[in-house]
């Protein structure tokens, strides 16, 4: 009677006493149990924004969690603070696992105080993530703003590891002032290799800076810039207002709806679809989302 | 229909029956208009109530506690411990009414169902006995509010429970839900019933019924609009207008399945993560780190929970509406926007819709 319709991959699960321990049900069918990560080092990126590099305490967790895709997030544990949803800013191609994060509340805040070597709780990894390979054999654009870059370096990092299935692949990067651009060793390598265009912009330039200054989206009307409309996926993220005047952009560029994809943030507790605050419309943002195109970002009626 | 009977003066045997095996929940008569669930013992036994107005606290809280321990972390010497916790002793809830079994229900489909399954609500769920008893004292069991009959989740469940009790005078029907429930009609306590039971049942429920003082006919209308986006902001407005955001349709509401996280110290190096229910109708509810609500109006928030419980989406995947007709949201609104009064207002604007002559005019142009 209460075993309703379940995408579970243990069927038995409930009958199965050799899966039973002192919770009462095994640990790894605990849908909020953290697992113990160890925090290895600690990198600026800009102000109030750190790289937490980690690494889970048991070496089947790490193995298992290397799983991810690009996109997806994990709940990150902080002893008696709580728990934050962050997005995951490495690719799976990558051997590091590791977050950006903006010191923001209490959560964030716990975060930005541990020292290497301190515990925290990982669970995860969560959310639909972006459909990379469905995307193969399209022209990948990416156009960033602040912190927004965050969740799209993991695409980034992993459409230049498969760079053959992809066709052309542009970056446009926007921060407020040239101190705010972050992932600079990432920046340089991208800006310079082949095979990728990479174009950074600032809201306010500085004495030093020799780049464009503008909003993201004019980036888009820089000369030598071309950006391919058919057959292309414009990733977009980043605050609310870059978001709308970036769809404007794109729109009258001749970009679908379909084809311009984001992802959503959210306050939210559990991350598996039950405590109910991620919710927009018919849309539980943790296992719906956090990636949407912006065809159903406009139906769930609110503001992103 | 498998079913048996026993007698009423055998009720409490019954009882005892069950308390062999489990910790036994039953409604109580507390001071004034006051009902509530408690434990079942030597001293309160006597004072169990076959026939009650459905308390406000809602048993839903057998299944996910109203406050919930679900780990505790300790850190010692640079090292993190998480112990998961579960406490689950094996209840049986004597006297859930039909709305409130039809309300363990949609739990059930929303927490055990889609990608993840809740373990903790899991292991409660295995061990509760739901015990329903049919109401069919329409002084007692039924209050102004209750509309069971139009969420069609009562006054008798169909399916769901354990064990069904009906009183039917001198005698009380029993029907087994389940396997577990079927164990308990082996004993001798129970004899075979006839004929002459069912036609009763049928006809005091057919009875009861007509003495339902809310019929909020209008539901199925409603879920169709609110599915459909037909509602006027001006209506979600108005609603919202009514709403004092005080949280307590969400906490009386046997559907309701919001909770949030909280960590609370137990000693200086360890903490308890608990989780207790919580509100979409309370402003910070969406609030993230930072302070940026993307649902700020409260009006959007009370089209939210409705949304939420009547939109035909939810409804498909759980199988289930969100609202089972207890009627407890309309008992304790302030300001008067529990359900039957959302669908009354929705109804009513509606009909002025087709009553303004220039959305006629647009129709036939």
């Amino acid at each position: 009677m209460i075993l309703g319709p379940t995408t579970s991959n243990h069927p038995h699960r409930d009958t199965d006493p050799s899966r039973a321990s002192p919770g009462g049900f095994a640990p790894e069918d605990n849908i909020y149990l953290p697992r113990i990560a160890v925090l290895d080092r600690v990198v600026d990126e800009i102000a109030e924004v750190r790289t937490f590099y980690w690494h889970f305490e048991d070496p089947a967790d790490q193995e298992a969690f290397r799983r991810f895709r690009p996109g997806q997030f994990a709940q990150v544990s902080l002893f008696g603070t709580g728990e934050f949803p962050a997005s995951l800013p490495p690719s799976p191609t990558e051997h590091e696992t590791f977050f950006t994060i903006r010191q923001v509340g209490s959560c964030t805040g716990a975060l930005h105080q541990l020292k290497p070597g301190d515990r925290f709780g990982v669970r995860g990894p969560y959310g639909n993530g972006f459909p990379m390979e469905a995307y193969r054999g399209k022209n990948l654009v990416f156009v960033a703003g602040g912190i927004g870059l965050i969740p799209l370096r993991s695409c980034i990092v992993y459409a230049l590891a498969h760079r053959h299935e992809y066709q052309r692949i542009q970056i446009f990067y926007g921060a407020k002032t040239p101190r705010e651009l972050m992932y600079r060793p990432n920046l340089a390598e991208w800006e310079s290799a082949a095979g990728v265009e990479c174009h950074l912009t600032v809201d306010r330039g500085a004495e030093d800076w020799t780049g464009h200054v503008g909003v993201v989206g004019s980036l888009f009307r820089k000369p030598g810039v071309e950006i391919p409309v058919e057959n292309t996926i414009a990733f977009v993220c980043g605050p609310p207002v870059m978001f709308r005047f970036v769809i404007k952009d794109l729109s009258a560029l001749g970009f679908s709806e379909r084809n311009i994809v984001s992802t959503l943030e959210r306050y939210m507790k559990c991350g598996v679809g039950k405590c109910g605050h991620c919710c927009i419309g018919v849309a539980y943002v943790c296992v719906d989302g956090p990636v949407f195109s912006y065809e159903q970002i406009k139906r769930l009626g609110e503001d992103i | 229909m498998r079913f048996r009977v026993i007698h009423r003066s055998q009720l409490l045997d019954f009882v005892e029956l069950l308390r062999r095996e489990y910790e036994v929940l039953a409604p109580f008569r507390g001071r004034g208009r006051d009902t509530y669930f408690d434990t079942v013992t030597d001293a309160n036994r006597a004072d169990i109530q076959l026939h009650v107005s459905n308390p406000q606290y809602p048993p839903k809280r057998y299944v996910l506690p109203h406050i919930e321990r679900l780990m505790t972390l300790k850190r010692e010497d640079g090292t993190l411990r998480i112990q998961p916790t579960l406490d689950t002793p094996k209840r049986a809830l004597f006297g859930i009414r039909s709305c409130d079994v039809a309300g363990i229900y949609h739990l059930d489909r929303f927490y055990l169902g889609r990608d993840y399954r809740d373990g903790y609500y899991a292991e409660r769920r295995r061990n509760l006995l739901l015990v329903n008893v049919v109401c069919t004292d329409p002084e007692v069991d039924i209050d102004d509010s209750c509309f069971c009959v139009c969420a069609d989740t009562g006054p008798a469940a169909r399916e769901h429970f354990d064990l069904q009790l009906m009183d039917l005078g001198d005698e009380l029907m029993v029907v087994a839900g389940s396997a577990a429930g079927e164990a308990f009609l082996a004993d001798p306590l129970f004899r075979a019933g006839s004929q002459a039971h069912i036609e009763l049942r049928r006809q005091i429920l057919s009875d009861v019924r007509k003495r339902f003082k809310k019929t909020t006919s209008w539901f199925a209308a409603t879920v169709r609009y609110v599915s459909q986006d037909k509602i006027l902001d001006k209506t979600w407005e108005e609603i919202g207008n009514r709403c004092l955001e005080c949280g307590g349709c969400t906490y009386v509401c046997p559907a309701c399945t919001c909770f949030t996280v909280t960590d609370r110290a137990i000693s200086p190096t360890e903490v308890e993560r608990v989780r207790l229910w919580d509100a979409c109708a309370l402003n910070g509810f969406t609030r993230m780190a930072g302070g940026f609500n993307p649902r700020r109006a409260v009006h959007d928030r009370r089209n939210r929970r409705f949304f939420r419980k009547l939109a035909h989406y939810f409804i498909q995947r759980e199988l289930t509406m969100a609202c089972v007709g207890c009627g407890r949201c309309a008992d304790v609104c302030h300001g008067e926007v529990g359900m039957p009064t959302v669908v009354e207002m929705i109804r009513r604007a509606t009909a002025a819709e087709d009553r303004n002559p220039s959305l006629i005019a647009q129709g036939t142009s």
